[in-house]
């Protein structure tokens, strides 16, 4: 989604009448040209394309950086082949037109279809690229076509000259039965750096491969793109959120030294904050595999000594209170996992009678013959309510220590 | 730094325009990617000796930043190392979206040759009347001072007043005396 104005740069030499790329070199291109424009607009509406020609009787601006796809589209047409390209040339006139782009926070990019032999020698190509650089531009080449002696060298030497922290491409498209779009679809001048665009480029991809109906979410982007932005994003978000609460979890898991009944009491604590808060927290629980659950666990039959030294705090008075904490997030995650076979794994953990007994043995001020733990195992056998856990965890603050 | 301390003691009136840079908008053109420019302008990163801005393709450096408000510049602290550090530099004010194209079209509202003892940290006191009513600056840094491929800028502070504030402090309440 980087705001970005594009400048395009087409072929139109003579070289380009050469049938090796179904149908012609100039057709493949053109197809490519519109693609990329569909991409780039749909990336970011506030994106622009501008596309000039250099070959034919010089360089020519057909269009000047602008979002309307239509223009772009109209200008393709009508293209006649002939002449000889210039390679320098293009790329300087297409740095002055994004020079004067109207939205001055676009990031600057130059796409170049180098199809034909490059005439300019290495060090005239590398100062181009120096001077892109430094004013912030990238380039991406697409080599076809020709491929004479030194072409690649060069646009190799042009895209390390350019190159600024991989914002730069390169792609080489050899002849063959795939069409040059196909194969400039999985590259990232049209992923945009990994991001954003895949959508797109996703159901572009399904519609060329011959899909029935790829598009993502099912819906087609071209009947309504509000209801496909608006899908994209939610689901982006959703990840984002599924990602921070993911990290959230593990943090928490991983941070706390001082002994696995704090680590428990944290994540019971959370889990008793309200229904549906509690219901987030076992997912994020549940989602965090088995790792984080076993790494509380671990800490808790490693470290029975630390809980000693536990502050004045209400938690470490809950703290005190191991089996039943315990317990209450075991069953907090049993009921979220309950349908998830993943977690199958921890449930029958859990469920496992002697596993249990054999933490609780290990916690301190926790004797697995007092009849208040005994009562609470049994009750789990019968798997209650997670709420009469949460107020038994309320109520009760009497000291346990023995 | 005494030379330096009783040089901007001198305008007690001249802040540190830190304060009032509006970092969303600050640019530099031909930045290396891994020494930019928080580097030199930052609270603390610039008093670093270590961390420092460098130029990229060739040594020369474009500055934009722009300002919360209009503020007047009445002076800058350029540092750097004595072969490495910048040696002429040009300021322009209020000029927006300045490339490296265009930075000969204009003449520039002041220019400044550091010596050694500016790279030290003495400030360069600049010509007051053209920076009255600055919005945004741009400093362009030509060349550095051994003619080397990169240049090198450990610090970089701007030194004026605010147009349009009132002193607080200097507000007394009117009481019943």
């Amino acid at each position: 989604m980087v705001l970005e104005a594009t400048m395009i740069c087409i072929d139109n030499s003579e070289w380009m009448r050469n049938g090796d790329y179904a149908p012609s070199r100039f057709q493949a291109q053109a197809d490519a040209v519109n693609l990329i424009c569909g991409a780039k607009t749909q990336s970011n509406p506030e994106n622009t394309v501008g596309v000039l020609t250099m070959a034919g009787k010089g360089v020519r601006v057909l269009v000047t950086p602008t979002s309307d796809l239509g223009k772009i589209l109209a200008c393709m047409h009508g293209l006649e082949i002939g002449g000889e390209m210039n390679l320098a040339a293009g790329i300087q006139v297409a740095q002055l037109a994004l020079k004067h782009r109207q939205n001055k926070k676009q990031q600057q990019r130059i796409i170049v279809f180098a199809g034909s032999p490059v005439m300019h020698d290495k060090k005239a190509l590398e100062m181009i690229g120096k001077k892109l650089k430094k004013n912030s531009v990238a380039l991406d080449i697409v080599n076809f076509g020709e491929d004479d002696e030194g072409k690649t060298e060069k646009l190799e030497a042009l895209l390390a000259a350019v190159n600024n922290n991989d914002t730069s491409h390169i792609v080489h498209v050899p002849a063959g039965p795939t069409a040059l779009s196909d194969v400039l679809i999985s590259t990232p001048i049209f992923t945009g750096d990994g991001e954003g665009g895949s959508g797109f480029a996703a159901s572009a991809a399904a519609a060329a491969a011959g899909g029935v109906s790829g598009f993502e979410f099912g819906v087609d982007p071209n009947l309504d793109p509000e209801l496909a932005l608006a899908l994209r994003v939610s689901m982006e978000e959703e990840r984002a959120r599924q990602e921070a609460a993911a990290k959230q979890a593990a943090e928490e898991a991983s941070k706390e030294e001082k002994g696995g009944e704090e680590q428990d009491a944290t994540m019971t604590e959370r889990a008793s904050e309200g229904a549906s808060e509690a219901d987030n927290k076992k997912i994020e629980i549940a989602d965090d595999d088995d790792t984080s659950l076993q790494q509380a666990l671990a800490m808790s039959m490693d470290e029975p000594t630390s809980s000693q030294d536990l502050q004045d705090t209400e938690m470490s008075d809950a703290a005190a209170e191991d089996p039943e904490l315990a317990l209450a997030l075991q069953l907090s995650v049993q009921d979220s996992t309950k349908d998830s076979s993943s977690q199958a794994d921890v449930s029958k953990l859990l469920a496992d009678q002697s596993f249990v007994s054999s933490i609780l043995a290990s916690l301190p001020g926790v004797d697995p013959n007092d009849p208040s733990v005994k009562e609470v195992l049994a009750s789990m056998q019968n798997q209650s309510e997670p709420q009469q856990k949460q107020d038994e965890d309320k109520a009760p603050k009497k000291e346990e220590e023995k | 730094m005494s030379a330096a301390e009783s040089a901007t003691a001198i305008q007690r009136n001249q802040v540190d325009l830190l304060d009032f840079i509006d970092w969303s908008g600050v640019e530099c053109l031909n930045q290396s990617s891994s020494h930019s420019l928080s580097n030199a302008l930052k609270q603390g990163y610039r008093e670093d000796e270590g961390l420092n801005l460098e130029s990229d393709a060739d040594e020369q450096l474009l500055i934009y930043i722009p300002f919360t408000q209009v503020i007047k510049l009445h002076s800058i602290v350029v540092m750097g190392s004595e072969e490495d550090g910048p040696k002429t530099v040009k300021l322009f004010a209020n000029r927006e979206h300045m490339g490296f194209s265009n930075v000969s079209d204009f003449p520039p509202s002041d220019t400044a040759v550091l010596s050694p003892d500016n790279l030290k940290g003495k400030p360069v006191v600049l010509k007051y009347v053209k920076f009255q009513n600055v919005r945004s600056l741009t400093i362009f840094i030509e060349d550095n001072q051994s003619g080397s491929e990169i240049t090198k800028v450990q610090k970089i502070a701007l030194y004026g007043s605010t147009v349009e504030t009132t002193d607080m402090k200097g507000l007394k309440k009117i009481e019943d005396h």
